[in-house]
């Protein structure tokens, strides 16, 4: 409360400010009459783009007025901000869009101009600081997905800009530079790149297998979002507790445990979780300038081979080999047949799975609870069950609405289920794909851009 | 320094980085398994303090004892959470010199290695990951589908639950109506002619002793043949134990509501126009000693209402032709009466349930659970406490007399119960448990198959008991939260209501809910059938009027003001009494016709009661006998 005062105080100022504009403006025009009309113009501009500002600014704090003041105490204490990240003024919120967009071009700029691995180090530990500590992780990329798809599904929720423009412009920073943003914008790749000591390589087979789970847990979280279910992405962030220093025990243990196995297994997040490396790498998949190895011509040295920690880079194709494998047009045909049945078999499992998932969606857990635990609406102690019977809300309300959560579900888990199968059967067709390769490249969906090959590349400009 | 040296700094400060990170490590670990194994928040030696303090209420030693102790447990709260906030800081500083060290240190000696000589062989791997996506995609649709077979969708039992409950409420009571129907000497094929002229006669007695309006008679007329027809059927209805009739009921208004407490009152010529300020059609004006929001109820000439206040319960009995005080019954003395007064809120107060009456004895019960009976002349016969009722507003619940038994609905923080008292004696004649939690509404009679059954709303239950035996006929799950307004009954339907639950029609035969609608949603009013119409009236002030059979919304009128009265009809009118002390009186019917509007001059929350020719209406300070 007190904060907030402060921060409307704040705008007494440009209250006042503005209106003297207009008084001012009004007497100026009264004194000029026939003033050169490009300078009215010029002062409406001004005046609009104030009110404009101010009407922004003052929005987002009466959405935040508390119904009763907070008690005050006289010993000095101030009351905790219920939220965390507390809520920043709008202006604010557009710096941190500018930050972003700052850091997304300088790591551009160090990836494939001046091919800086250094550089990237320093703008990761500067990320890490800003975005991760500074900001307490939130806003973030990977948890705009959400944003991006509650807007979509939820006609009552409105998405803020802040949040829309976190989600776009690492997209398309991708679709032109690679995935830049994971190499020196994202402060989740950037707390485990500092910690990358001795990194070892992952065998193909596990690689391509693990790289299953981020579609997985992209299709979920879009599922969970879109029915208003929970932002798992958030809820789960491994490393959001560190920089908030205020984790749970669990989320403790599982940030430390993802760092100490970032030391061996570089960014295990980033490779086998991040859902939003999955649209990043179909991105960068298209992107027109990519970092590459050498800054001219290959000469085969062979000695970046093992300089990737993220297992990114591809080897020239062995053509005599490829067609001694068999892995020819028979097993292409076959793989690309059976990916409608891959669909099939999602969409079944996901329709045979909706009763499981939709479990997680508070409503739905409510009803459920109270129905199969009638006596439970007397236990005192049970705060969901109490707020419920307090709301006055009927039980065929509350059961209605769970169905028709339970519905969405039905639909959602079909296309979730479907869309792993899709997934799962492209990921086959692409493991008897070869592309014709002569040199060594970094892999254009998997390459973070951290610009460490860079280094080993003997050649000179 | 050379890069040996380099090396050697960088290894020796990870190493003490190391050291350093865990130890904090551990006795972080230390603190929290100390602090979730004793949160000296929720400590045990301060509860049992807390324990000893409830016994002794004015131990100041004890009192600052338990201050002491608990300052102490809240500093040394604070005092792990500063160590927890510290040593999270400390190891993030270790972690990052850690970090930097390791860097250099791996920095320094990594050297680009020479390439493998043999590289990963690619067909193999990719012939490995076909095997390794299939399995895995497999196995998590296996699991998927595991996890959906082995979910119970609970959503589907919970129509199954509902009807399975209805089907076990309607066995029992089909079975219990077999047998009672040769059991129960009050059946409804018992004839009561004489009964009826007894009334007759009764009437006519009283009719003489209070002076007439004839234009008002003539007004009413049009409306009355409705009213014999409607009250045809009930009248069959045999007199009681106590040798109380219908007929005779409805020439007196002896409960909370009137007469089997309906809000129907069978009263004539019902003056519509008053002005209490003014003192227009008001026949007389009497101060009431102690407050109390309990309704008026009437007796031949007698009316009866009661008040409280911390030192004393008391009953009051005024001449209702004059308004003179003829008595005033005290409730002392009464074995195991609370020394001093529970807690209850001021707009419910000591004396909210209304009295009632058999003619031959007048009963009053206060939130002290004192529970009093008085002979007409004020002579008291009988007083017991009920227990003091566990009530954080207060108990509310009205009395109401039938079959020679006082019925007492009593549901308290504690649960609830219904209880029968013989009318002469006080003792309890049955009690019945109930399946319920607190709730302020009163009991209401209506008669089922040609039985009367006991009617009780509460959360969440609506619920028919047998008079003669308690026993539970039929029960509905419903309601939910504060009930404060009672049933409506009319034509063998009730109807229950309650703010933030629902509107329910109920056939008490099927136990079944016939319609239900949550549009308007009374909280202090009880509802009002009558003639296929149904009334509620919700506290933020708006009537509404609907069809008692399919539910149907006839009018609605928004009256802007507070409505804790309950709606009642006489005369083929309806009454409406608001907080603020204005009674709006409307045509009894389907069309919204407002006929007057009539100040009292004072507030009023409780239900007005009705004789011929006149209406009583008890105010905050005085009761008013309203007549020409």
């Amino acid at each position: 409360m007190n904060q907030k005062t402060d921060i409307e105080n704040s705008y007494e100022p440009r209250v006042k400010s503005c209106e003297s504009l207009v008084i001012s403006h009004q007497s100026s025009v009264k004194d000029t009459e026939y003033c050169d009309w490009k300078l009215a113009v010029l002062k409406y501009a001004k005046f609009a783009l104030f009110s404009f500002a101010f009407f922004l600014s003052t929005f987002s704090l009466t959405a935040q007025q508390q119904r009763f003041p907070k008690p005050e105490f006289d010993s000095g204490y101030t009351q905790p901000s219920p939220v965390t990240p507390e809520p920043r003024a709008l202006a604010l919120e557009y710096f941190d869009v500018l930050v972003l967009l700052l850091v997304l071009s300088a790591a551009t700029w160090l990836a494939l101009k001046s091919r800086s691995r250094q550089g990237i180090l320093w703008l990761s530990v500067f990320t890490l600081a800003y975005f991760g500590f500074y900001r307490n992780g939130c806003i973030c990329s990977i948890g705009s997905i959400q944003n991006v798809t509650l807007t979509l599904f939820d006609a009552t929720y409105a998405i803020s800009l802040t949040a829309l423009l976190f989600f776009l412009l690492p997209l398309l920073f991708t679709l032109f530079f690679g995935r830049t943003f994971c190499a020196g914008a994202c402060p989740l790749g950037a707390i485990q790149d500092v910690v990358v000591m001795k990194p070892i390589s992952l065998p193909k087979w596990l690689n391509k297998t693990l790289g299953l789970i981020p579609y997985l847990y992209l299709s979920l979280a879009v599922l969970f979002a879109a029915t208003g279910t929970d932002f798992i992405i958030c809820r789960y962030d491994p490393f959001v507790g560190i920089f908030r220093m205020d984790a749970k025990f669990h989320m403790v243990v599982l940030g430390v445990a993802f760092l100490l196995m970032g030391m061996f297994v570089a960014r295990p997040y980033c490779r086998f979780l991040c859902p939003y490396g999955v649209l990043l790498s179909w991105m960068s998949r298209f992107s027109k300038w990519h970092l590459s190895i050498t800054p001219s011509k290959c000469i085969q040295c062979k000695l970046c081979t093992n300089s990737c920690p993220f297992d990114a880079i591809d080897f020239p194709t062995n053509e005599k080999e490829v067609v001694k494998s068999g892995l020819g047009p028979k097993r292409f045909i076959t793989y690309a047949l059976i990916i409608p049945l891959w669909v099939a078999l999602g969409v079944f499992v996901g329709a045979q799975s909706h009763t499981f998932l939709s479990k997680a969606n508070p409503t739905v857990y409510l009803a459920e609870l109270l129905i199969s635990n009638p006596e439970i609406k007397n236990d005192p102690d049970n705060i969901d069950v109490q707020t419920f019977m307090s709301q006055g809300k009927t039980m065929d309300q509350l059961v209605l609405e769970a169905e028709t959560i339970r519905s969405e579900f039905f639909t959602g888990s079909m296309i979730a289920g479907g869309f792993m199968g899709l997934v799962i059967g492209m990921t086959l067709l692409n493991t008897v794909v070869f592309r014709k390769r002569q040199d060594y490249e970094p892999h254009r969906g998997n390459c973070f851009s951290c610009a460490r090959c860079v280094d080993y590349c003997p050649v000179e400009k | 320094m050379t890069n040996n040296d380099k090396l050697k700094l960088a290894q020796n400060i990870a190493l003490i980085a190391g050291i350093f990170c865990t130890a904090v490590a551990i006795l972080l670990l230390l603190n929290f398994w100390q602090v979730s194994k004793s949160d000296p928040i929720e400590s045990k030696a301060l509860e049992a303090l807390v324990q000893r303090l409830k016994q002794e209420p004015n131990n100041e030693e004890l009192k600052a004892e338990i201050r002491a102790f608990d300052l102490l447990a809240r500093k040394a709260y604070f005092n792990s959470q500063w160590q927890v906030k510290t040593g999270a800081y400390l190891i993030l500083f270790g972690a990052v010199v850690l970090a930097f060290a390791l860097r250099v240190y791996y920095s320094s000696k990594s050297k680009i290695e020479e390439p493998d000589a043999k590289l990963e062989n690619e067909i193999a791997g990719r012939i490995l990951a076909q095997k390794g996506i299939i399995v895995v995609g497999l196995v998590v649709m296996a699991l998927a589908v595991v996890a959906g077979f082995a979910t119970v969708n609970h959503l589907k039992d919970y129509d199954t639950v509902s009807l399975v409950a209805e089907n076990e409420a309607n066995t029992p009571e089909e079975q219990i109506e077999m047998i009672e129907v040769g059991q129960n000497p009050v059946t409804g094929n018992t004839p009561s002619e004489p009964a009826v002229d007894e009334v007759v006669e009764q009437v006519n007695q009283e009719e003489t002793a209070i002076a007439e309006q004839p234009g008002a008679e003539k007004e009413v007329a049009v409306e009355t043949p409705k009213e014999v027809v409607e009250t045809k059927a009930p009248e069959k209805t045999a007199p009681a134990a106590s040798g109380l009739t219908l007929a005779i009921l409805k020439a007196n208004h002896n409960s909370f509501r009137g007469p089997l407490g309906q809000g129907v009152s069978y009263a004539k010529n019902i003056p519509t126009e008053w002005n209490g300020a003014a003192g227009t059609n008001v026949l007389w004006k009497s101060p009431i000693p102690k407050h109390g929001f309990n309704s008026p109820v009437i007796w031949g000439d007698k009316i009866f209402i009661a008040g409280a206040d911390n030192s004393a319960r008391e009953v009051y009995c005024y001449d209702r032709n004059t308004g003179k005080l003829l008595w005033t019954g005290v409730a002392n003395n009464i074995q195991g009466s609370p020394a001093a007064m529970p807690k209850v809120t001021p707009d419910t107060g000591l004396s909210a349930p209304s009295l009632t009456t058999d003619g031959k004895a007048v009963f009053a019960i206060f939130a002290s659970g004192d529970l009093i009976a008085f002979d007409m002349n004020g002579k008291r016969l009988w007083a017991r406490n009920l227990g003091v009722p566990n009530n954080h507003y207060g108990h509310s619940s009205s009395l109401i007399t039938w079959a020679g038994k006082l019925f007492v609905q009593y549901d308290t923080n504690r649960g609830g119960k219904v209880l029968a008292l013989n009318n002469t004696s006080g003792e309890t004649l049955w009690e019945t448990t109930r399946a319920c939690k607190i709730s302020w509404a009163s009991p209401v009679l209506g008669e089922v198959d040609g039985k009367y059954q006991l009617l009780l709303t509460s959360d969440p239950i609506v619920a028919g008991y047998n008079i003669e035996t308690g026993e539970e006929l039929w029960q509905v799950e419903c309601m939910m939260g504060e009930v404060g307004p009672s049933v409506a009954f009319s034509e063998g339907m009730v109807f229950a209501a309650n703010e933030y639950a629902r509107l329910v029609a109920i056939d008490p035969k099927t136990a079944s809910v016939v319609w239900e609608n949550d549009e308007y949603l009374p909280e202090a009013a009880s509802p009002l059938a009558y003639n296929g119409l149904l009334f509620i009236a919700t506290s933020y002030g708006v009537l509404v009027c609907y069809d008692t059979k399919t539910g149907e919304q006839y009018w609605e009128d928004d009256l802007g003001t507070t409505l804790y009265s309950s709606p009642v009809t006489a005369d083929g009118k309806l009454f409406m009494m608001d907080n603020d002390g204005v009674m709006h009186v409307y045509e009894f019917g389907k069309e919204l016709k407002k006929i007057s509007e009539n100040e009292l001059g004072e507030h009023s929350g409780p239900t007005p009661a009705f004789a011929d020719g006149r209406i009583y209406i008890r105010g905050d300070k005085n009761l008013y006998c309203i007549g020409k």
